[in-house]
């Protein structure tokens, strides 16, 4: 009964609009524009009133404090640089008070962040007082702070199990996900490093790098061509793992199949050892002068693919992973070994819920077993692991492991108009971005490229997802 | 027909065997080039020459400049502790929020929340490395844990799911009984949920183990001490370093590999018994 009562204030509480609020509140209401717990004052809520009011002033200290000499620098990122001066008499240097353009960019958008937080604030509690008054000239109960403190562990629980969690989110992701967006409009690189130089807005510039061809800049082709790669190992490498995984799950629990538990274990095995070691390793299993390399001239192989036009005559290795469209292939064909057991593992899952009932009556109508797979039993993986399909998609765009752990260090690019944007063949977007920052400093074109695979990944996730929550198939099996 | 059968049953079997022998060989490697005398690459034939113990007492008892792999070891023991500790209380706790309370923006903020996880880890981590650096904790088991434990609320959708699966009927019992939601949720729903929980608890202890992007970017002191396995172990191949170390890689990789693999066979399992179980119950 109490939760119920408390389910209609609370909707009240939503009803009640803020701009309402402010026009038909009483002067207590008015008061907490300015006082955040005046409200609660008035209403005999004084624990409420003091810790609204803490907020408040925990947060104008934090801004002026901490924002204002930032924000106020805001629009320029700073324009006193860096200088030492010698003091002849003391013999010691001393450093100007210099601005550091990245800490004023990164406060800036932690206060932005904040005065945005606050002003919800504002006005969630602004409706809220809105709602005391009401209750008081109802004459309904007003809680005591016991009993909202009560409903932190009851109806609004949620609000205790979320406020952590929120907040990390917000520190690791939302907080850089500004930052990196501020710094695709700044011409943050190696030549304006801070602390010792500065760097400033240079508004779209960057986007249009991005999309430039010159003689300076050959961003645009790299762009290019990274981007077709890119999309061509996404659906490569999700299309070729996710069938040869069904294949492989319907070889293993094929019902003439001795041991199904004991064949899963050895391709389980391969997976249970960490991508690092196993890619670190195999990377020098096809080294050019590796043990592949070696056994293939003694039997011949070399030799065989230079005759056929496949490797360079000049080379007396096969460049399994320095040659670009050799790496490319290699690539594909090692993460089909990483992959696969993975997707046996979930196809084994789904296969074993496959309606039996429908693929009886097939083969009682007479189909061969390649016709059930094709009619049925693909039907129905696509129907249940679509969603996962595409997740799958946007998780390859982003599959640094793989791409980096083969390539880094080994692969060179011949190519000079990718080398002079630090771009190689076999980069995806990720790991050239990640190159152009940890190796080249290059912030801005590595924000740009975040941006850009975003907007990427954004538009597939919501495909996929908006399906599964649009959907409501959350209570199905309740 | 008893003949097609038998042929069919050999072929599949024949099959799988070549399958195997292609996923194990590189495994293999790893195990006899751990055990082998020489300490760079064998790049002349498959098993090594000889075979020693000594790469493994090179790497648990003689660190040097390079290879602190006891320390390595530690480090990520201890970061992968408390990412795996906090990491699971979180989704745990978002989990309940979204899958047993019903409030006001609850589907809102799970889109947000599944686009905000979507949004690709590698490349926040240079704004996560500034951050981190203002906080001054690069360089430390604090910040490592922070960077892996932090946002991990977002990765609900399984726990979440499992929950899902639990009958609405049960909390509302409990709840007619006078139990708070704070007391279903420890007493009632919890209980319910052990396999997927360990299922968490694996899958995020891991983490600290396999990632290599984000330990990279974090740990840049170049002291070997402050590693984690991963950065460590790449270090060793270095262009310089892998002649004389080429084998101790692979032994320390041959040491860290059995628990992981282990956990991660465990994991599998209560993956699969988690969600079965849980769809019986509807």
């Amino acid at each position: 009964m109490k939760a119920e009562k408390d389910q209609k204030s609370e909707n009240k509480i939503k009803k009640a609009a803020f701009g309402n609020a402010l026009a038909k509140g009483d002067i207590w209401v008015k008061l907490s524009t300015v006082i955040m717990g005046a409200g609660y004052f008035a209403r005999k809520q004084f624990v409420n009133g003091i810790l609204m009011t803490a907020v408040q002033i925990g947060f104008i200290l934090l801004v002026v404090l901490f924002g204002v000499p930032s924000l106020s620098k805001f629009d320029t990122l700073g324009d006193v640089q860096m200088e030492q001066t010698f003091d002849p008499l003391t013999l010691q240097s001393t450093m100007n008070d210099y601005d550091n353009s990245f800490m004023i960019l990164l406060t800036s958008v932690i206060t932005l962040f904040f005065i945005f937080v606050f002003i919800l604030i504002w006005i969630w509690n602004i409706k809220l007082v809105y709602q005391l008054q009401l209750k008081k000239e109802r004459g309904e109960h007003i809680n005591t702070f016991r009993e909202d403190m009560r409903a932190l562990v009851n109806d609004r629980f949620h609000i205790t199990l979320l406020a952590l969690p929120t907040v990390g989110v917000v520190l690791m992701n939302i907080i850089p996900i500004l930052v990196l967006i501020a710094v695709a409009f700044t011409n943050y690189d190696q030549k304006h490093m801070p602390p010792s130089s500065l760097f400033t807005w240079v508004g779209f510039d960057n986007f249009k790098n991005l999309f430039t061809n010159s003689i300076t800049i050959s961003f645009g082709y790299a762009f290019r061509k990274i981007l077709g790669w890119t999309l061509l190992w996404a659906v490569l490498a999700t299309v070729t793992t996710f069938i040869g995984g069904i294949l492989l799950a319907k070889l293993i629990n094929n019902a003439t199949t001795k041991w199904p538990a004991f064949w899963r274990t050895l391709f389980v095995i391969a997976i249970a050892v960490p991508q690092f070691v196993t890619l670190l390793l195999v990377r020098n299993f096809f080294a050019n002068a590796g043990i592949v390399n070696t056994i293939c001239s003694n039997i011949g192989v070399t030799g065989f693919l230079q005759n056929i036009g496949l490797v360079n005559p000049r080379l007396t290795y096969i460049p399994f992973l320095t040659d670009p469209n050799w790496a490319k292939a290699m690539i594909i064909l090692i993460n089909i070994w990483v992959g696969v057991p993975y997707q046996m593992l979930i196809a084994t899952g789904v296969l074993m819920n496959i309606p039996t009932d429908q693929i009886e009556s097939a083969r009682l109508d007479g189909a061969n077993k390649f016709q059930i797979f094709c009619k049925i039993t693909m039907p129905y993986v696509l129907f249940i692991q679509g969603p996962a399909l595409i997740t799958d998609f946007v998780k390859n765009i982003n599959n640094f492991n793989v791409i980096y752990l083969l390539t880094q260090d080994v692969f060179i690019t011949s190519d000079q108009l990718l080398a002079n944007s630090n771009a190689k063949e076999v980069d995806l977007l990720v790991t050239w971005l990640f190159r152009l920052t940890n190796e080249y400093y290059n912030y801005k074109m590595a924000s740009v490229i975040g941006i850009i695979v975003f907007i990427i990944c954004a538009v597939f996730t919501l495909l996929s997802f908006s399906r599964m929550i649009a959907g409501g198939r959350e209570e199905e099996y309740r | 027909m008893k003949v097609k059968k038998t042929i069919s049953m050999i072929g599949t079997h024949l099959l799988l065997t070549i399958l195997a022998v292609i996923w194990l060989v590189p495994i293999l490697w790893l195990v006899v080039t751990a055990f082998s005398a020489h300490p760079g690459i064998n790049t002349w034939r498959f098993f090594p020459e000889s075979y020693s113990l000594n790469n493994f007492y090179r790497v648990l008892f003689k660190p040097d400049s390079v290879l602190q792999y006891m320390a390595w070891f530690k480090n990520t023991l201890i970061i992968a502790i408390f990412t795996c500790i906090v990491s699971t209380i979180f989704v745990v706790m978002v989990s309940y929020a979204m899958s047993c309370m019903r409030f006001n923006g609850r589907k809102g903020l799970m889109s947000f929340s599944l686009i905000l996880n979507m949004f690709p880890g590698p490349l926040l981590m240079v704004a996560v490395y500034f951050v981190m650096k203002m906080i001054g904790l690069t360089n430390s088991h604090v910040g490592m844990i922070i960077v892996y434990s932090a946002g991990s609320g977002l990765g609900f959708l399984i726990v979440k799911g499992f929950m899902d699966t639990i009958p609405t009927s049960l909390r509302e019992a409990a709840k007619i009984e006078g139990a708070s939601e704070a007391a279903i949720f420890t007493k009632v729903v919890i209980p319910l949920c052990k396999p997927i929980i360990v299922y968490q608890i694996i899958s995020s202890f891991l983490i600290p183990w396999g990632d290599f992007v984000l330990a990279k970017l974090m740990l840049n002191s170049g002291i070997s001490s402050d590693f984690t396995v991963a950065i460590g172990l790449y270090n060793m191949l270095d262009k310089g370093l892998i002649d004389k170390n080429f084998s101790a890689f692979c032994a320390g990789g041959l040491l860290v590999s059995v628990p992981i693999a282990i956990l991660f066979v465990i994991m599998q399992k209560c993956y699969v018994a988690g969600v079965t179980s849980g769809a019986v119950k509807g």
